[in-house]
């Protein structure tokens, strides 16, 4: 198992380093830099500068090859220097700070839903196949699955601002804004978070459900389900010893594919909600091509990704002892 | 009974009051306190000897002081737009576009314009209470704008006459004197602009942050603190005024920022010391607070209507008018509707500089152009896609610019189809194609690709006026690019036509330099190489080579010799004549309306304003330190309290 796990830690290397060299790569596509960005800027400001950009192009370096560029940045990465936004003229890890947390609890909380949500309407829907309620969660699931998340996100923005005068936008109300954590901002954050965990839950719940419910209802018409129910197993305990299990597989495997998901789906609706979350900020990094932030964020998220990828297979080695052993039998 | 005690209470409590606020009367509550502590001096000390008694606009009343004025922005960057709202200058615009002075006591313009004396309020101090004195107009001039490592670009090219720097002198601590060879009539409207030409510096902070008043070991641990590379930058960071974003950096505006970026929330709260009072002498500004809140641009409408700020022009679009005026009652608030004073909206660049030999023939026949804005049904642009609130006609100044003539406004403008053909069989394209189109001297159909930059507006304007073009014989596709795209075309000679904003200032007076109609930049789309040849100085584009051309440049040449504001009256009305008659540019609709969210009770705010970048300052023109609530339990909160929801 320790050697499995050392295995997997030395394949995520090469893994991240393909993903910044892309990253790089992608960030620098657009023609012009954030120096031309900025002159834009100024200049619809009715300001002229010229001259700025060459002084920012060089004080920022951005007139080296890009190849220079981007082993500046991995070298700096390696010694936790994430390199300097030019946007915010700060070092990248103080414009990341309290943001990257929210990032984190938000799509932890959007996961936790999903789970929560998905398991118990996916068993029902499974053992209850045809009833009236499986009807009902397989439309609404449906509906949840096909609608665009920035659309229900404006719709519930909507609702709740009419209905109940929770401020739009934001994952708090803007008087808790850079103020310390404290018990009431806490409150705070919890009743501004509903709106984004449904919105980006949905579409991830109501494939869980789908998939649940399949696999269920194959394993619960095989035959050793049969047996057992004949030889008279009541009816929870023939549910739960094997077919459940079996079933459950893909559920846990299933973590890998839905965290790409929640995390590129929450940056979008990050943007549509206004959350303070590393969302809007990465668009606009990505807009202005303020390398360094726009790449440093997109590794934080890859990293993400390749951690949670491993975490589901280790929770699946732990889960199935087929697949434990599966590898040495091979051999 | 019980009720009668109450009501006694109350009569006793309110006198109270009014005995308190007649007390300190002329000392903001929100400071009251800090001075009867002895932490701040009372408010005779602090204001200058001579304040700046503000200049408050026919509709503007007295206010009184407090209460928070929250707005929204969408970027920490934005902070820079308290700058321009706060509107504090050495000299600025009033309301008739004059220059007044405003933290300078007064201007003396000497020798035909060589020599600027300004004089100082003696005093005068910063927000931290140090005195603002010509020492801090010498370490700028002296320390910085000369410095190569600090200003590797040189001294503001608003401060070279002839690539020449001025003389300055300090003859005493209330006075300094910029002296140049010849008349430098750039010099008073840079510092008066939206994002003004800072010429002075609080050296007393600054000194920390520069290598010739500071230690080496001291510097190099403050370089290191606040991550900086080097001195220059770090010296270069801490001193941007216009930003404010630094909350130590001491300013003269009527609000300083209290934190610093990256934040979501950003707290501007009164400079104790600020140089302007009303007519009772009471010192501005009336509101204790200003907050920014950062939020993703495409909610600020959303949240305006949802009522959560007080004041609210950027990023509210025209076309969200309606739903913020839905929602008004509800969430009492007022949407007004203030001219934005661009020369035009949107106009039709022909791009006299482009490289196709027929094209360039072509569009630099004048008749060509006229044609083609003849064919352009104006009426239905505004009819149909703004309301009819616009104003049709030519880019070219606004009422309420000095040099304002309507009739230029009008030239060649008229919708007239059978002129417009008239003019385009008389340069000779007089064959078509089978489907209708002129062909130009090459044979080819004449088609016009107009590449924009913009969004759906753009292309349905465009979409209207191919409908009317078609009728004269001429072919309109849209090519829709992104700016950087579109600009390296135009720079590179390939594009044939665009669309874009007009003259970004239509109210300017005959003291504005006029860059905008001669051909000095490369941005500007009818002539980008000429501007280019300008910029680079002979390096690259194009020296202009029209008689129209070279008459502008020379009429720019003139504005910047003149003398007097007769002279530069003369050259303006020139320049402005030329355009109108040769049509550099086809303007279509003009002075389209910014909504203006205003929360009730919020009190000296036009009803009908310019929403104007320069001259302007958005809100900057009506002082925003003159905007007070009226409602005293607005006044009396001191944040609004967090109420968890």
């Amino acid at each position: 198992m320790f050697g499995y796990v050392v295995q997997r830690l030395f394949v995520m290397i090469p893994t991240l380093l393909v993903i910044s060299a892309l990253v790089f790569i992608i960030i620098n596509l657009p023609p012009g830099d954030f120096a031309t960005a900025m002159l834009q800027e100024l200049e619809s400001q009715g300001g002229s500068g010229a001259q700025k950009a060459t002084e920012i192009r060089a004080l920022y370096g951005l007139d080296r090859p890009l190849i220079e560029q981007y082993f500046h940045w991995l070298g700096g990465m390696m010694v936790g220097d994430f390199g300097f936004s030019f946007e915010h003229e700060a070092p990248v890890t103080a414009v990341v700070g309290e943001r990257m947390g929210l990032t984190l609890l938000i799509n932890f909380i959007s996961i936790l839903f999903i789970y929560l949500v998905s398991f118990p309407i996916g068993v029902y829907s499974a053992v209850r196949q045809y009833s009236a309620g499986d009807y009902a969660f397989s439309f609404l699931g449906l509906v949840g699955y096909a609608t665009p998340n920035f659309m229900l996100a404006i719709i519930m923005l909507y609702v709740l601002n009419e209905a109940f005068g929770i401020s739009i936008g934001g994952l708090m109300d803007p008087a808790f804004r850079d103020q310390p954590m404290s018990w009431d901002k806490f409150v705070s954050i919890m009743q501004h978070s509903v709106v984004p965990v449904v919105v980006i839950g949905t579409a991830g719940t109501a494939a869980m459900i789908r998939r649940l419910r399949a696999n269920l209802l194959d394993e619960l018409h095989k035959q050793y389900v049969v047996t057992a129910k004949a030889k008279g197993l009541p009816p929870g305990r023939a549910l739960r010893k094997y077919p459940l299990r079996m079933a459950l597989n893909p559920f846990i495997a299933d973590i890998g594919n839905l965290l790409p998901d929640v995390v590129s789906s929450s940056v979008i609706v990050s943007v549509v909600l206004g959350l303070e979350t590393v969302g809007p900020t990465l668009l606009r990094a990505l807009e202005t091509q303020d390398t360094y932030l726009a790449g440093s964020f997109l590794m934080f998220l890859a990293l993400l990704t390749v951690i949670g990828m491993l975490i589901s297979d280790l929770a699946l080695a732990a889960l199935d002892p087929r697949i434990r052993l599966g590898g040495k039998a091979v051999k | 009974m019980i009720a009668l005690r109450t009501v006694v209470a109350a009569l006793a409590l309110m006198a109270a009051a009014l005995h308190t606020a007649q007390a300190s009367d002329r000392e903001a509550p929100m400071l009251a306190a800090l001075v009867a502590e002895g932490k701040l001096p009372p408010v005779e000390e602090r204001l200058p000897a001579l304040p700046k008694l503000a200049d408050f606009g026919p509709e503007q009343t007295l206010g009184d002081y407090g209460g928070t004025l929250t707005m929204l922005m969408a970027r920490a960057r934005d902070t820079r737009q308290m700058t321009v709202y706060s509107y504090a200058r050495l000299v600025k615009y009033n309301r008739d576009l004059e220059l007044v002075p405003d933290i300078l006591e007064r201007v003396e313009v000497l020798e035909g314009g060589r020599e600027f004396v300004l004089h100082l309020r003696p005093g005068h101090r910063w927000s931290d209470g140090e005195p603002f004195t010509a020492d801090d107009f010498r370490y700028w001039w002296e320390d910085v704008a000369q410095n190569r490592e600090l200003s590797p670009a040189g001294v503001p090219t608003e401060l070279l006459v002839d690539d020449a720097l001025p003389e300055v002198l300090f003859p005493d601590p209330v006075t300094v004197i910029y002296r140049w060879q010849a008349p430098n009539p750039r010099f008073l409207p840079a510092l008066a602009e939206a994002t003004p030409l800072y010429i002075f510096m609080p050296g007393h902070y600054m000194h920390l942050f520069h290598a010739r008043y500071t230690k080496p070991e001291e510097l190099a641990a403050r370089i290191k603190q606040t991550g900086s590379r080097n001195w220059a930058q770090m010296h270069n960071n801490m001193g941007r005024a216009r930003d404010a974003d630094n909350p130590d950096l001491p300013t003269l505006e009527p609000w300083m920022v209290t934190n610093r970026p990256p934040a979501d929330r950003f707290v501007f709260e009164r400079n104790p010391y600020f140089h302007r009072v009303d007519a009772q002498g009471r010192q501005l500004p009336y509101i204790d607070r200003v907050i920014f809140d950062i939020t993703q641009s495409g909610l600020i409408a959303g949240k305006t209507a949802a009522g959560e700020v007080d004041l609210q022009g950027r990023y509210l679009r025209f076309d969200e008018v309606t739903l913020l005026k839905s929602s008004e009652k509800k969430h009492g608030y007022s949407t007004l509707l203030w001219r934005i004073a661009k020369g035009a909206h949107l106009a039709l660049y022909p791009n006299l500089t482009v490289d196709d030999p027929v094209w360039r023939t072509l569009l630099r026949d004048v008749r060509f152009r006229r044609a083609l804005s003849l064919a352009v049904n104006r009426y239905e642009l505004n009819r149909v896609i703004y309301f009819g609130l616009a104003i049709e006609g030519q880019n070219t100044m606004l009422p309420g610019s000095p040099l304002y003539d309507l009739e230029r406004r009008n030239r060649w403008s008229k919708f007239d189809l059978a002129e417009a053909n008239r003019l385009l069989d008389e340069i000779g394209m007089t064959e078509r194609d089978s489907r209708g189109f002129r062909l130009m001297a090459d044979g080819r159909p004449l088609e016009i690709i107009v590449e924009t930059a913009g969004g759906t507006e753009e292309a349905d304007v465009l979409s209207l006026i191919s409908d009317s073009w078609a009728q004269a014989g001429v072919k309109l596709f849209i090519k829709p690019l992104s700016l950087d795209v579109l600009r390296n075309r135009i720079f590179g000679g390939r594009t044939v036509m665009s669309i874009g904003s007009g003259l970004e200032n239509g109210l300017a007076t005959p003291d504005f330099v006029p860059s905008e109609i001669a051909p000095v930049d490369q941005n500007q789309y009818q002539w980008a190489k000429w501007g280019q040849f300008y910029q680079t100085k002979g390096a690259s584009g194009e020296a202009p080579d029209t008689p129209e051309g070279m008459l502008l440049m020379d009429l720019y040449d003139a504005w910047f010799a003149s003398g007097d504001r007769q002279e530069r009256t003369d050259v303006w009305q020139a320049m402005l004549d030329l355009h109108a008659d040769q049509v550099f540019s086809i303007g279509l609709v003009a002075g389209v309306y910014q909504p203006i969210a205003v929360r009730d009770g919020l009190a000296n705010i036009p009803q009908d304003g310019i929403w104007n970048w320069s001259p302007g300052a958005h809100f900057g023109l009506y002082g925003m330190d003159r905007f007070y609530f009226t409602d005293p339990v607005r006044r009396g909160l001191a944040v609004r309290p967090g109420n968890g929801g």
